[in-house]
């Protein structure tokens, strides 16, 4: 498979079942691989992958097709066999957001992580048309 | 660093499982090929640490607080293919 549909946030895994495996951590940040998908609605869009167990480890992530609805990442076999997607609905994909001011914040595009709605297993994934985006795509913000 | 110089169709073994085969050369682009396991990450090295720094980057500070999303209610209308 080589795209994944939109995500629509009624979809997200519900707050009880919200605990996401990543057995390779993420890029940087590899011996990392318990984390918590965490969504407070006064937040919205935003939500927080917590790192379970270690200090204060958390990232912002978003659902990118939220600021980039045409957003067409094209995903290697060999990450959708590892992850054990079967068809575009099996993945929920977080852009992990860097926040650089109160008033600047952009998202990752080349390398959503990917997460098998049903197994709650998880990547970093580098798409194969990582050259068609941006690591730091903006976002719409103002200082809060 | 270990350099090896190997001819087109050779191979090398790192770790004893994951296998780097020269596939094609063409100019001064080579095309490589790679075995390894499903535990095994493989990526272009310069798409790698962009994302490994933009990680680091974004692994939360303390103390910042999260901007105010603008909701632009884009309307993205029904695509008729193409």
């Amino acid at each position: 498979m080589n795209s994944v549909e939109p995500i629509q946030p009624e979809n997200a895994p519900p707050a009880s079942t919200n605990l996401v495996k990543l057995p390779l951590g993420l890029l940087g940040f590899e011996p990392v691989k318990q984390f918590a998908l965490l969504a407070d609605p006064a937040e919205k869009p935003f939500a927080w992958l917590k790192a379970q167990g270690e200090a204060a480890l958390a990232f912002v992530v978003i659902d990118p097709f939220v600021v980039v609805p045409d957003y067409k990442p094209e995903i290697p076999d060999a990450d959708a066999d590892f992850l054990g997607l079967t068809n575009a609905g099996d993945a929920l994909l977080l852009g992990i957001v860097t926040i650089h001011a109160p008033n600047r914040a952009t998202m990752n595009l080349k390398g959503p992580v990917v997460i098998n709605r049903h197994s709650h297993i998880g990547k970093q994934v580098i798409i194969a048309n990582s050259a068609d985006y941006s690591v730091n795509h903006p976002l719409p913000v103002a200082a809060s | 660093m270990l350099i090896l110089s190997r001819k087109l169709g050779e191979s090398i073994v790192i770790d004893d499982r994951i296998i780097v085969k020269i596939m094609r050369v063409d100019g001064d682009t080579v095309k490589l090929g790679i075995e390894a396991p499903a535990s095994v990450t493989v990526h272009r090295k310069e798409v790698h640490d962009e994302i490994q720094v933009n990680n680091k980057a974004a692994a939360l500070k303390p103390g910042l607080p999260l901007p105010k999303f603008a909701q632009t209610k884009a309307s993205n209308p029904p695509s008729t293919g193409g």
